[in-house]
């Protein structure tokens, strides 16, 4: 136990809770969605293990609801104090290479999210990319620099994953805080956007 | 009564302690699926709460203990071991019972305006590993 009321005295009165908000860093197995996490988190990324809804494809387990059953993944996730009032959590995804996934768990609530992508890998982002549009979450899709690519030109990427024109494809660099911290941004730029194209 | 959903989780992952099936800790009660409280959700003990701390044994003093500093029921299930389920049904028991406060996000602020600003502008503030931008 690491919190200690201490001897001989009361615990000071709690301090009061932040407000939380939440963004998602989505993406294929191995795509850099921890390393982005850690470059912008205040803490270490911690893991913890999430319920996710997998439709089931051809299985019939009569023990549960008809073609859902729930699991638990691991998931990565770190969060920056903005203020001492705001804190923002990142939730990583758990990076699973199968299809049908439900992150509902993880995504309800969240401000935005940013899909991480190895242009080499590019169908590894499908499914997240169909699920934020499914969810009309305002997401951006961000083409990990890994060292030793030739860079993709991003219209290529954008032709290739066919997103909206009001969806950024941008190239980011997961380990770099500036990096991560700019494309956090311009996800929530595009939810600004459309929140207040709604006001 | 004391249903093993335990039992449904993956064999042999080879994550931490485990020695009591999850589930055990809170008589097999699950939370509704659609009905969690969200992972951000904060958790902060009552003043009450820490003085009562006597009243609880196990996992559920050892929640309100370190509740004495906000924080997610994510980082509480880390933090304690505990799988993340098993925590949204013991704050829950603990909130019934006035030893916690739960702060759910508020509805709809994820198309919130000024907290999306707030958001953009705390990030833009934050120091990043080159010095501030």
């Amino acid at each position: 136990m690491d919190f200690e009321a201490g001897p001989g005295g009361l615990p000071a009165e709690p301090a009061p809770a932040p407000m939380p908000v939440k963004m998602v860093i989505a993406g294929g197995f191995g795509v850099g969605k921890t390393t982005a996490v850690a470059a912008v988190s205040d803490v270490p990324p911690l893991t913890t293990e999430a319920a996710i809804t997998e439709v089931a494809a051809g299985v019939d387990d009569v023990s549960m609801t008809p073609n859902k059953t729930t699991t638990t993944v691991a998931m990565d996730f770190g969060s920056v104090m903005l203020d001492p009032t705001l804190k923002l959590y990142l939730f990583g995804t758990p990076g699973q290479d199968r299809f049908g996934f439900m992150w509902d768990d993880v995504t309800e609530g969240a401000l935005g999210a940013l899909v991480v992508v190895d242009s080499r890998r590019l169908e590894d982002c499908f499914p997240a990319v169909d699920y934020f549009e499914r969810r009309t979450m305002p997401f951006a899709v961000a083409v990990n620099r890994f060292a030793d690519t030739v860079p993709h030109p991003l219209d290529a990427v954008r032709e290739a994953l066919d997103v909206e024109s009001e969806v950024p494809v941008i190239e980011f660099d997961a380990r770099d805080s500036n990096s991560v911290r700019d494309s956090l941004i311009i996800v929530l730029e595009l939810a600004l956007a459309r929140a207040m194209a709604a006001a | 009564m004391s249903r093993d959903t335990g039992e449904k989780r993956p064999a042999g992952r080879g994550t931490q302690p485990g020695v009591v099936r999850p589930f055990l800790l809170t008589e097999g009660r699950v939370v509704a699926p659609g009905a969690e409280l969200p992972m951000e959700t904060q958790v902060v003990a009552t003043t009450e709460g820490l003085r009562q701390l006597g009243a609880l044994a196990f996992e559920r003093r050892a929640i309100v203990e370190a509740c004495g500093v906000p924080q997610s029921l994510a980082e509480l299930a880390v933090r304690l071991g505990l799988h993340l389920n098993v925590v949204r049904v013991l704050a829950g028991d603990l909130r019934a019972g006035r030893f916690l406060t739960v702060h759910e996000p508020r509805a709809a602020i994820n198309t919130d305006v000024d907290v999306l600003r707030r958001v953009i502008n705390g990030l833009r503030a934050i120091p990043t590993a080159a010095g501030r931008a």
